[in-house]
C-alpha cells in the first residue's frame, strides 16, 4: 500500500450552475513531486484551495496523512504540516524579509525559527536581502519569498500554485533547481502547477492534467507528453 | 533601539518632563503641557489601532470618556477605594473592548469605523440621558479623596504635579509598548495586518490578536480618560463624543503611525497650533485644518515620519545591492 500523505477523493466544487472541481481524486507519495497542468480555468489553482481549506468542498473529502481535513480550516491544516504559496504573490509587504520567514517558521514549531529561515534564505538567495523590507523586493524576489514563507518550518506537503509567474526562462529554470534540490533536501512532497512545461515536465515525478475541472490523464511524464487526450486537450503539437 | 538605548532614553525623557515640570513657572502653560499630554496618551492609544491593526476607530472616545464616567459613579456610590475605582475602569473598560472587539475587528475598512462611531454614539447618547446616574448633559463632579495611590490628591492635580504624573503615564506607557511590539505578539499583528489571508495560511488565528491590539488601544484610551477625570475633576457626555475621536484621529494623522510616539508628537502640534493660532485667529481649525491637508499631500508619513527621513539616512534598495541569480551573478546551491 503506498504511502500517501495527501488524498483527495472525489473533490468536488460547484458554483451554481459552474462546476470548478468536478470528482477529482488525487494521490501525493512521500517525497515526490506531481506535477499539475492543463488550460486556464481547468481547475487546478481550484484544486490547491480545496485541499488548502481555502475554499469549501461541495463533496468529496481531503485527508493529510491519513487523517480527514476536509472539515479543517486553514489555520489547522497547516498546522498538519500542509503550506502553500500563491499565484498572485503573497506576501507582507511592510515587514523586512528576515523577519516574515522566521514568523513562519515560529508558526510553524520549528525548534529553531531563526536558523531555518537563515537556511531557506540562503536556499533561494535571498539572505543578503534579510533586512530589505518586502515591498522594496524586485518581482523576482518578492515570488521567491512566498516561496520561502510556504517552505520554511518543515512542512509535510507544498503546494504550489504557478511559481515561475512573471519569471523569464532562465529565471524559471534556475529556480526549478533550486525547488527540485530544496524539496529532496527537505523531504518535501509537492504539488506543482505550473503553466510553464519544461519546468514540469523536468522537475516532476509524475504529471496530472486538468480540463473542465476533470483529471484526464495521470502518469510518468513521458506516457502524458505522449498521451493522445493530453496533446489535443493541452499540450497540441509542440509538445 | 537596543534595549539599552531604550531605557536611556525612557530615563531621559521622564528626566525632562520632570524638569520641566519643576522648572516652568506658569501654571498656564503647564496646564497647557497637561492637556496635550493627557491627548497625546490619548492619540497613542488611536494610533496604535492603526499602526498595528490598519484599523482607524471614529469611537475611541467611548473609552475615554466612560473611564472618567466609572470612576465618577464608582466614587459617588462609594463603593469602591478610588484605587479600586481607577483599576475597575481601565482594566474593566480593556476587558469590554477585548469580547466586543473578538466581533468588531472582523468587520473590514470603512464598516468598521462606522461601527466604532456608532457604539461611540449609543455611549454619549446614553449618558447624555441617564440623568439620574450620569448627571445628563450637565455631567458630573468627581469626587476624589484626599489620597489616591498613597499621594496627595493635592499634589497630583497641581499643573506640576498632574504634569509629572501625566507624563511618566505617556513615557512609560510608551515603553512598555515599544517592548511589546518588538515581542512575537507584535510580529504577528504586524504580520496580520500587512495580509491577513497570508496570515492564516502561515498558521496564525487572525481574529484575536487584532481584538488585543483593540483592547490595548482601549486599555490606553482609557488610561488617558482618568487622567483628564483626574486633571479636571469633572466628567461630562463630551467627553464621549465622536468629535472628540475626530480630533484623536487628527493627531495621529499629523503625527504619524510608522513610530510608536508619532501621534503623541500629532497632538504637541495640535495644542501649540491651538494656543498659538487661538490667540490671533477665531477660526484657528481652519488654518489647523489647511496644515493638515498639507501634512497629508506632502508627508504622509507624517511629522515624524518626516522627521525620521531628515535624520535616518535611506538605504538604496534591493536592485543596487548584488542579488544572486536575479542580480547578473548566478549562484550555486551548496
Amino acid at each position: 500500500m503506498p504511502d500517501y500523505v495527501l488524498q483527495t477523493t472525489d473533490v468536488a466544487i460547484h458554483y451554481g450552475g459552474v462546476k470548478a472541481l468536478d470528482g477529482v481524486d488525487l494521490t501525493l507519495e512521500r517525497g515526490q513531486i506531481r506535477g499539475l497542468i492543463g488550460p486556464n480555468g481547468a481547475g487546478k489553482s481550484t484544486v490547491i484551495d480545496a485541499i488548502t481549506g481555502r475554499r469549501r468542498l461541495t463533496r468529496g473529502k481531503v485527508e493529510i496523512l491519513g487523517q480527514d481535513v476536509s472539515a479543517l480550516g486553514v489555520v489547522e491544516r497547516r498546522a498538519r504540516g500542509l503550506s502553500r504559496s500563491f499565484q498572485r504573490t503573497s506576501i507582507f509587504g511592510q515587514m523586512p524579509v528576515r523577519k516574515q520567514v522566521e514568523l513562519a517558521a515560529y508558526k510553524m514549531g520549528a525548534p529553531d525559527p531563526g536558523a531555518d529561515a537563515d537556511d531557506v534564505l540562503r536556499e533561494l538567495d535571498l539572505d543578503e536581502l534579510a533586512d530589505v523590507t518586502a515591498a522594496d523586493l524586485g518581482y523576482g524576489q518578492q515570488r521567491r519569498l512566498d516561496l520561502a514563507l510556504a517552505l520554511v518550518g518543515q512542512p509535510t506537503v507544498l503546494l504550489l500554485d504557478e511559481p515561475m509567474a512573471g519569471l523569464s526562462v532562465q529565471e524559471s529554470l534556475d529556480l526549478a533547481d533550486h525547488l527540485k534540490a530544496l524539496t529532496q533536501r527537505r523531504h518535501v512532497s509537492v504539488l506543482l502547477v505550473e503553466h510553464d512545461m519544461d519546468v514540469v515536465f523536468g522537475i516532476s515525478d509524475v504529471v496530472t492534467v486538468f480540463e473542465l475541472g476533470r483529471v484526464i490523464a495521470s502518469g510518468d511524464p513521458a506516457q502524458v507528453r505522449a498521451d493522445p487526450r493530453v496533446r489535443e486537450a493541452y499540450l497540441g503539437s509542440a509538445a | 533601539m537596543t534595549h539599552l538605548r531604550l531605557l536611556l532614553t525612557t530615563a531621559a525623557a521622564l528626566a525632562l518632563g520632570i524638569a520641566a515640570a519643576l522648572l516652568i513657572g506658569s501654571s498656564t502653560v503647564l496646564s497647557l503641557l497637561n492637556q496635550a499630554v493627557i491627548y497625546a496618551l490619548f492619540a497613542l492609544g488611536v494610533g496604535l489601532l492603526l499602526k498595528q491593526n490598519g484599523m482607524v476607530s471614529f469611537g475611541h472616545a467611548l473609552y475615554f470618556g466612560s473611564a472618567g464616567y466609572i470612576v465618577a459613579i464608582l466614587l459617588q456610590a462609594k463603593a469602591v477605594p478610588a484605587e479600586a475605582a481607577v483599576l475597575i475602569a481601565v482594566l474593566g473598560l480593556t476587558a469590554f473592548a477585548f469580547l466586543i472587539g473578538l466581533v468588531m475587528v472582523r468587520v473590514p475598512g470603512v464598516a468598521f469605523g462606522m461601527l466604532t462611531l456608532a457604539v461611540g454614539q449609543m455611549a454619549f447618547l446614553t449618558a447624555s440621558r441617564s440623568r439620574g446616574v450620569t448627571g445628563g448633559a450637565d455631567g458630573m463632579t468627581i469626587e476624589w479623596p484626599s489620597t489616591l495611590f498613597g499621594l496627595s490628591i493635592n499634589t497630583l492635580t497641581q499643573p506640576s504635579g498632574m504634569l509629572i504624573l501625566a507624563w511618566s503615564v505617556l513615557v512609560l506607557g510608551t515603553a512598555a509598548l515599544t517592548l511589546l511590539l518588538r515581542s512575537r505578539f507584535g510580529g504577528i499583528t504586524e504580520a496580520v495586518r500587512d495580509n491577513e489571508e497570508r496570515a492564516r495560511f502561515i498558521g496564525i488565528r487572525t481574529v484575536v490578536p487584532r481584538a488585543a491590539v483593540y483592547a490595548l488601544s482601549a486599555a490606553i484610551t482609557a488610561s488617558a480618560g482618568v487622567l483628564a477625570a483626574l486633571n479636571t475633576g469633572f466628567i461630562s457626555p463630551e467627553a464621549l463624543h465622536w468629535s472628540l475621536s475626530g480630533v484623536a484621529l487628527m493627531m495621529v494623522v499629523v503625527g504619524g503611525t510608522q513610530i510608536l510616539w508619532g501621534p503623541a508628537l500629532g497632538a504637541t502640534v495640535y495644542f501649540l497650533a491651538k494656543d498659538v493660532l487661538g490667540d490671533h485667529a477665531q477660526h484657528w481649525m481652519a488654518i489647523f485644518g489647511i496644515a493638515l491637508i498639507g501634512v497629508i499631500v506632502y508627508a504622509p508619513h507624517g511629522l515624524s515620519g518626516l522627521l525620521r527621513r531628515l535624520v535616518v539616512p535611506r538605504r538604496p534598495k534591493p536592485s543596487a545591492l548584488v542579488s544572486g541569480i536575479y542580480g547578473g551573478r548566478v549562484r550555486r546551491s551548496h
